[in-house]
This record gives structure tokens, sequence and C-alpha cells, in this order.
């Protein structure tokens, strides 16, 4: 035993620059694949399933969120790895949870959200992309929707980075922001893989579109604008609820929050009861 | 590369302070631990008092500059090492060097409170969870069944490596946590509270397991707000108060001075734990028995009835060899207005069970429960609570809210109005955390939530209190107040149930003691 | 059956099969993968678990499918029958019927692969693949800590109602009901999982050096060349699939291509 071996070594720069490069590898397979997939949309679906660009998008997509967890989790302490279990069981049981309740959203983020604001936007997307695959265990229609899931996980840390979580009021507008872009890109993945949408209920709404002549992507998108922002917002605005419930010692020990100043100081801004 | 015999290890730990990110003051100040080769040491203390931060710094669980600011040094003494054994000093600096937790762990063991925290909780089965830090290791399979094999012969798991760890007993998991240590091969073990919650069987198990790892050469240190048999063999005891050493020395010294009783350790006699089965004759000599009888007199209705209750969780997979469908076969109880009765039994007898029966959470298969003089049958257990106040074992699971004084605020409005906060902050005041509503519940200590969860019952004055092993956890303030508020609610009538593994407090406490086994309560 | 191959196998045959049967896109190869799937899980035992499970997601798709495509499908010419807006086209039938069983074959197809895989077995098969030991952690906690948290919530539920929770019927009663319940929820997962990373780091969780398993993983020869012609026909299908497309060919010839495999 010599001291050197009972302390950490210096952090090794190569490793992070490889690291940096696959998430960077990620977030760009997943931007080309969504411009590809806007770009090269069919313009009648009548013609058949649109095959190429189903496998366009399941493989772009898959491929980014597969970059970027293993570009992520091994660049994040433990706590929060053994936090991101937790986070995918909250997304599942609390979305459970509300579908019992009979209310009309699905809120099934508020786990990928909750890890965003403690531990940054990294963590965010890798636990929202996680949150799809290992989901897909269970249901496998939600797999193709994993870019989309990493990019609020992604949002939610860069709200929480500049303070967006700091005033109470300002944590569902956040959300409602992050629901227009993330619905805009999990809608290609809607129209081309499934051919409308995952869930019964937004069928409705895609139906109405469609009934006015839009193209499937057009009425999936204005769907997706329609639900998304709203339930985003709800779910932001939970998640900010529960950090506000957490006790000092334990949000502190997150290292993000204390470093950009993520919750609001001594009074929880969160009043409810 | 697992060493097989435990290397002479001398640990060397001075804390100037520890404070934790964002807390407002240091949770340690000046608290110097040496822990030498085949030596007992006994760090004792009540709940709050810095005896869990300490075992964790010391065993690299709480790193300074990552988990809060520490300033001090530790220092390792290996045998056959010499020139690993300067000490790593920490200013609480950026530049303070970093402990690598992995390679700490293979010379300092430390196994928590909460013995299921130990586990990686992602292994199938006892021995895959035992060589969870081999395989992080990289030590090849051969070798890794090897010392798989012998850990499991030390803890005495033999006979359990292919269960879950999620069926283990109490005692047995402890067993597997400290195997999860020791299986690094650590020259010092550091164990939190290591007989807390556990049956008599448990306790001797694991007292047993000391003793042995002892023989063997190993430093432990045992942290315990316990004066007990086991911290009474120590050589040296370490008392902390409010994170400052208040007293070190000798056992026999410090049992004889002052600085233990306002220490908050709870202080029993030095014989072997006693032997549950010789029934301990009823005790009606209390502060209380006055109005128990009073009371009585007043009121000949039961507080709470019942009659003839049987119960059993249907279709239970267990594959037990004896099939027994019936947890509680037919049970008889009556409980007067002003009485408290203590219920023991062995694990797994059904105790908390049977207090489930009380409020609704568990409806019986066959019999009546009647609580004030009313059925609860096909009443909301939600309305039941009205009369009947049931405490938990883990307050964690019933505390909401953000500070301690809404915690007990919660749903007052609907029974008293606005008298509401007065009752609130007397009921506080009562279990003496009359100075800590504004704290975040879970930011108290383990005895102050108990408290704390105590206080939300008692404040709706229910006529029955049903309360699940209301003594663990509890340091000797704790206990204090807990006697204190169970004799107030006896006194003004309402009726005390009470599950216990505590002998000692049963029979100093309760008018009956009464064993749950085979289904059936009998009288001790 | 399933449980004796590597997990990495039936991964990769899952992951080949849903490749191959969406680069085909006909609506009979999506029904012979997904009888397939069906067949397989027969003959390992595991039949009723799969087709309940697949049918608990599948079922509300196909409702949803014929809501969107059935009475709704501007492009489609051959109507049906219409009621004002709604217009049933044969097009709009065929599309959610295609589009249906494809999801039909991907659903079954990963129910199968996860019914049948042991996850101990999975996360080994991982790290002796140098996957980052976190991701391994992450799949097998999450799936092991589901039952755990569905327990607890059930003990908040009840300590709750032991402090004179009771919960209405209205909107407002059941969202502060949950609310409540959430909080102690996860403030004691939070609480959990900070103390079990001190452990994990403890235990050499970080080590970067080479780890070992002690589940044993089988593996063969036979199986390394097996996920090697996988991986390689489903590259061929997809490069197949993009060179018909260039041209705009017709599909007609993949199913027999795919139907020899």
């Amino acid at each position: 035993m010599s001291q050197q071996s009972l302390t950490l070594p210096p952090t090794d720069r190569k490793a992070v620059r490889r690291r940096r490069l696959l998430e960077l590898l990620g977030a760009a397979a997943i931007a080309a694949t969504f411009i590809f997939l806007v770009l090269t949309q069919p313009a009648d679906i009548a013609g058949g399933l649109g095959s190429v660009s189903s496998l366009v998008a399941l493989g772009g997509f898959l491929l980014g969120a597969l970059l970027l967890i293993v570009g992520v989790l091994p660049t994040l302490p433990t706590s929060t790895v053994v936090l991101i279990p937790v986070a995918l069981v909250l997304n599942i049981v609390l979305g459970q949870l509300m579908g019992t309740s009979g209310l009309p959203f699905y809120l099934d983020s508020i786990g990928t959200v909750l890890i965003a604001v403690l531990a940054g936007p990294a963590a965010g997307a890798a636990t929202g992309a996680l949150s799809s695959i290992v989901w897909s265990f269970f249901n496998p229609t939600v797999l193709p929707f994993a870019a989309g899931a990493a990019l609020i996980g992604f949002l939610a840390g860069v709200a929480a980075r500049y303070g967006l979580f700091r005033r109470f009021y300002l944590a569902p507008i956040a959300g409602f922001v992050t629901g227009i872009i993330a619905g805009v890109v999990s809608a290609p993945i809607a129209a081309f893989v499934f051919g409308g949408t995952s869930g019964a209920g937004t069928g409705a709404i895609v139906s109405a579109f469609r009934a006015m002549g839009d193209t499937l992507l057009a009425a999936i998108t204005k769907q997706a604008l329609i639900s998304d922002p709203m339930d985003k917002a709800i779910v932001f605005a939970i998640a900010a609820m529960l950090v506000y419930a957490l006790p000092r010692r334990t949000t502190f020990q997150f290292p993000f929050v204390r470093r950009f100043r993520v919750l609001a100081g001594k009074e929880p801004a969160a009043r409810n009861s | 590369m697992i060493a097989d015999r435990t290397a002479a290890t001398t640990l060397l730990a001075s804390v100037a302070s520890f404070s934790y990110h964002g807390d407002p003051g240091p949770a340690l100040r000046g608290v110097e631990v040496a822990a030498s080769p085949g030596t007992l040491t006994a760090v004792v203390g009540g709940s709050g008092s810095g005896k869990s931060t300490l075992g964790r710094i010391l065993g690299a669980w709480l790193l300074g500059g990552r988990d809060g600011t520490l300033a001090g040094s530790l220092q390792l003494e290996v045998a056959g090492h010499p020139e690993g054994s300067s000490p790593l000093r920490f200013a609480g600096a950026p530049d303070d060097p970093r402990i690598d937790p992995g390679a700490w762990a293979r010379h300092v063991g430390y196994v928590p409170q909460d013995a299921a925290s130990m586990l990686s909780a992602v292994r199938g089965t006892v021995e895959e969870e035992l060589a969870f830090s081999l395989e992080n290791r990289g030590v090849l399979r051969a070798d890794m069944m090897l010392t798989v094999a012998d850990i499991a012969r030390r803890t005495g798991l033999d006979g359990l490596l292919r269960r879950d760890p999620a069926t283990l007993s109490g005692g047995e998991l402890r067993r597997l946590a400290v195997g999860c240590a020791v299986v690094d091969g650590p020259g010092v073990l550091i164990l939190d509270e290591p007989l807390e919650s556990l049956d008599q069987a448990g306790i001797r198990t694991v007292v047993e397991l000391v003793h042995a790892e002892l023989a063997r050469g190993t430093a432990i240190v045992v942290l315990s707000q316990h004066a007990d048999a086991l911290t009474r063999a120590a050589e040296r005891w370490l008392v902390l108060k409010d994170g400052q050493e208040t007293a070190a020395g000798q056992p026999v010294r410090i049992l004889e001075g002052g600085a233990l009783a306002e220490s908050g350790v709870v202080i029993t006699s030095p014989e072997q734990h006693p032997d549950p089965t010789p029934a301990p004759p009823p005790v009606l000599t209390l502060p209380v028995a006055g109005a128990a009888v009073g009371a009585t007199a007043a009121r000949t209705q039961a507080a709470l009835e019942l009659s003839g209750v049987a119960f059993g969780f249907g279709g239970r997979t267990r594959n037990a060899p004896t099939d027994e469908s019936l947890l509680l076969e037919d049970v008889d109880l009556q409980v007067m207005p002003g009485e408290i009765v203590a219920i023991t039994g062995p694990n797994g007898a059904g105790k908390s069970t049977l207090l489930r029966l009380l409020n609704g959470l568990h409806r019986p298969l066959r019999g009546d429960v009647r609580v004030a003089d009313e059925s609860i049958a096909g009443v909301p257990t939600g309305q039941v609570a009205r009369r009947l106040g049931l405490l938990f074992q883990h307050p964690h699971d019933q505390l909401f809210e953000r500070t301690v004084l809404r915690e007990v605020l919660f749903g007052l409005d609907r029974i008293f109005g606005t008298a509401a906060p007065e009752r609130a902050k007397a009921a506080l005041a009562a279990v003496g955390l009359g100075d800590s509503g504004n704290a975040h519940p879970h930011e108290l200590p383990a005895s102050g939530q108990r408290l704390l969860a105590l206080a939300t019952v008692l404040t709706r004055e229910p006529s029955v209190l049903a309360l699940d092993e209301p003594t663990v956890a509890l340091d000797a303030r704790g206990l204090e107040r807990l006697t204190a508020a169970v004799s107030a609610a006896a006194g003004r009538g309402a009726a005390v149930v009470m599950v216990t593994h505590d002998l000692r407090f049963a029979t100093t406490h309760a008018h009956r003691l009464l064993r749950l086994e085979g289904g059936r309560l009998r009288r001790l | 059956m399933a449980a004796r191959l590597n997990p990495l196998t039936s991964l990769t045959a899952a992951a080949a099969v849903l490749v191959i049967t969406t680069a085909a896109s006909s609506w009979a190869v999506s029904l012979t993968v997904a009888v397939g799937a069906v067949l397989l899980s027969a003959a390992a035992g595991i039949v009723r678990r799969v087709v309940l499970a697949a049918a608990a997601v599948v079922v509300p798709f196909w409702l949803s499918l014929l809501v969107i495509h059935g009475l709704f499908f501007p492009e489609g010419r051959t109507v049906l029958t219409s009621w004002g807006p709604a217009r049933v086209t044969a097009e709009g039938l065929t599309y959610a019927l295609e589009m249906g069983l494809r999801t039909a074959a991907f659903v079954l197809v990963l129910m199968v692969f996860s019914f049948s895989v042991r996850i101990p077995e999975l996360v080994a098969a991982l790290a002796a693949r140098r996957v980052p030991p976190q991701v391994g952690y992450v799949l097998a906690s999450t799936l092991l800590l589901a039952p755990l948290v569905a327990a607890r919530l059930e003990k908040v539920r009840q300590a709750q109602e032991s402090r004179g929770l009771v919960v209405g019927r209205g909107i407002g009663s059941r969202v502060a009901a949950i609310r409540l319940q959430m909080v102690p929820l996860v403030l004691g997962l939070v609480h959990d999982a900070g103390i079990r990373a001190q452990s994990l780091d403890a235990r050499g969780f970080r080590s970067t050096g080479p780890r070992t398993s002690y589940t044993e993983v089988r593996d063969s020869a036979g199986q390394a060349a097996f996920r090697v012609f996988a991986i390689l026909l489903a590259v061929a299908a997809v490069v197949w699939r993009i060179a018909e497309s260039l041209p705009a060919g017709s599909l007609s010839a993949f199913p027999q291509f795919v139907g020899g495999a």
C-alpha cells in the first residue's frame, strides 16, 4: 500500500475528451435524423409505410440515444447513477398513478426532469434516453421516442442551469417551451414508425386534423403542439414541487445544484397544501 | 490480490471539523479515534450526536470535498507496508487529497445501520451480492468462488448463498452486510448500530460474529446509542454529544462518571440479553395506574375490543414447508380506557399485522374489531384514524410535509378548528421538539423523526393509541419522552396497545404483557 | 430454451428480426414474424405472459390506428362509406392493417426477449463486452426496483390513511392525495439512493480496471457466428431497402428473400 493507492489519480483528460465526443456524436445523430426526416417526408403515405423513413427514424434516434448513454453515464458521480433507476421507476409508477386518477395527462417524465434539475443537462438527457429503452422492456412502442425523451431531460437541465427553477412560476413556463420543442422532434417518429400516435387518447386529435386534410406529419405535429406543452408544464411544476420538498442536505449533495445555485435560497418557493 | 489473512491495521483519525454542504454549522468538531488490531472501540452517544457521520468519514463513505468540508487527518498503518503510513491531511481546500473509496474500503470496512443499504440491490442471490466488490476489482472467477465460500463460512451465511437477499431476516441481512464489508479483507471494521431492531436470535448471531472477527485480529469500532453487553465489552469508549467528544476512556470509568447521563445513551444492565420466555409479573404500580383504575371504573366499556379475529394473507406463495394459511387464528383482546397493553412474540408471528387490523388497513376474515364501542367493519381507515392513532415502525413513510410544524398541523384544523396551531405546538413541546418547528422532518435525527411521528398521532387525542416497536431508534431522551407521552395519553383515558421486542420497556411500562404466538394471544 | 442462450445472442436475434421486418415493410413478413414470436414463446413456455403483456400494449394502439386511418385518410380514393367528415377508405384500412401488424410483430419480438432473458446474465454479458458498468447497473436496478417501489407506495398509503387521510371522489382530493403520497415516496427513494451510492463506491463500483463476473454466461463459437450472421443479414436488408427506394421500385421481391432466412 502506498499513499497514492488510497487516493484518486487526477482526472484523465483524454478520457474526458472521448466521452465528450460521444455526447456530441449522439446529439449530431439525433439532429441529422430529424432534419433528414423532415426534408424527405413522403408526400403521399398511401404508397406504403415509408419504410426507409422508419428505418432512418429508428436507427438514427436510437443510435443517438445509445451514444448519449454510453458517453454520459461513466462521467456521472455514483450518487446520480444510483438515482437514475429511481427516476425511471418514478416515470413509470407515477405515470401509472396518474392513469388511475382519471386525469388526461401522461406525466411520464417527472423522474427525468427531477434528475435534470439535480444533476444537469447531460444527466437529464441520459436519463430520458434510458427511460425509453428500459421502459421498452414492458412497452416496446416507447423505444423509438428515446431521442425525444433525451431532449426533454437535456432542456430541463438547461432550464435549471439558468435559474428557471429558482422561481416557482418560471418552471411551468420552461416546461411549456420544452414541450413545444420536444413535441416537434417526436412527431416524425410517431408519424413514420407508428403511423399516428402510440396513445389512444391523442389519436382523436390527430384524426380531427386529418379530417381537415392535413398530411399525417402535419396533423401529428399539431396534435403534439396541443398536448405536449401542457403536459410538460405540469411535469416541470411537479418536479419543482418535489425538489423543494427534499431536505437541503439532500439537494446540496449534488454539485450541479451547488455550483449553479439551481434552487432558491432558504425559503422554498413552492407553496401548496 | 484478495487478502486471505487480514493484515493487522491501525486507523488513526483526527477530525478537526466536518460540515455537510448546505448545513449552517459543523456536524463534528474535534473528535479523535484510534482503532488498533484486535481491539473493540465503542463510539457511544445519543441520536444526532454525529456517530454515523464519524463512522462514514472513517470508512470513506463520506468524503471531504464531495460530501462536505473536512478538516483533519486520516492515517492507516498496515502491517508490512510501512511506506504508506503517512497521514492524509485535509484542510477543507480544493487541493486536498481525494480518497479513492474503493481502495480505502480494502482496509476499512463500514457497515451502515440500515443493512439493506449496504447491498447493491442488483444481485439476485446472496453469493452474487457477496461477490459484487470482487467483480469490480477484477478478481478471477475461481478465486472469487473460494473467497465467497470462505466469507460465507465466517459470517454464517453458508446455507443462504442461493437465497434472494430481499427474503432474509434482520439478523441474516446484517450478517450479509458484514460479509460484503469483510470480503475485501479490511483490517478495520466499523459497525453502525449493529444490534438495532434485531430480535434475540439475531442479536446473538451478530455478537458472535463481532467476537470472531476480533479474535482474527480485526480492529472493530462499534457506533451505538446503547450501553449494552456488546459496547460494555469494548476496551475504550468515546462519548459524543452534539458532534463533540465529551468523554473518552475505559467504559467502567465513564459509566461511573456523569458524562453518559447527559449524552442520551440508553443504559441497560450489563448481563446478557434477557430470555423472553420466563414471564415477568404484570406490573401495576405505575405512575398512571391510579388514573387508569379511575377511568376504568368510570367507563366500563372497553376502548378496544377484538373478538374471535382471524386473518391470513390468502395465496401467499412463500414456499414454507408448513402451509399455514391463517396468520392469526382466534384473537380476543379487550383494552380498557387508560390501560397499557404490550404485545411481544417472535419475528413473523403477525404482531404488525395485528396492529393493522385495528384500524382497518387489514380486514379480519372472521370476528369483529370494535374501537370506542363501535365496530369498524366497513369504515374507511382514514375515518377510523379519528378514534385510533397508529404509529408505524418507519417514520419515513409517515412524514410528508416540509416542516415539522406543518407535519403536526396536517388535517388538524378539521378536528380542532382555530385551536389547531396551539394543539400542534403543545404536542411538539410534549415530545421535546418545541424548538424544531421549522426544521425539515427528514433532517431530524432518527430519534427525532420517531418522536415527530408520535406527536402527529398524539395531537389528535385518539381513544386508542397503537404503537409498532415504539422504542426502536430512540435514545435515552427519546425514551423518556415516549414514556411521558404514553403515560399522559393513558392518564387522559386513552387505551394503549404496543408491539415491542423491548421486554424491559414492556415490563416496566405496561399493565399487561401478552405474547402472540401460533396465531393466538396469551397472557404472560 | 431461450434461457440457455447467451443473452447477447437473443438480443442480436431480436434486433435483427426487427430491422428486417421494418425494412421489408410487408404485412406478410410482419404476420410471419408475429406468429413466429408467439410459437417461440409457446416453445419456451411463456406464451401466456407474452401474449397478455403484448395485448395490453397493442390493443389500444390498434384502436388508435383504426380511428386515425380507418375514418380519416385524405389520401384514400376508394371510399367504402362515409359519415360527415369521416370517410372509410380501402387505402386507410390497408394502411392501418399494415402498421398494426408491424407494430404487433415489434412488440411480440421484444416481449419474447424480455420475458426470456435473465437480467443478471444480461448484465454480466454486457460487462464482459466492456460496456460501462453504470449501464448494466441502471438496467438491472430499474427492473428490480419497480416491485419495491410499488410496495413502498403501498406502505406510504397505509401510513397516511392511518393518519386520517381520506381520499375523496373529487379530482381535487385525488390530486392532493397523489401529492401527499409522492413526497414521502420520492424523499425516501432519494435518501436510500444517496446511501446506496456511498456503499457502491466503497465496493469498488467506480474502479477503472478490468472487471470479472461471478455469474457464468454461456457462450459458444456457434452463437458468436450466429450473431455475426444476424447482424450481416440485418445490414443487408437495410442496404437492399435503401437501394430499392432510390428508383422507387416495388417491394415485391423482398418477402421471398426474407422468407428464405
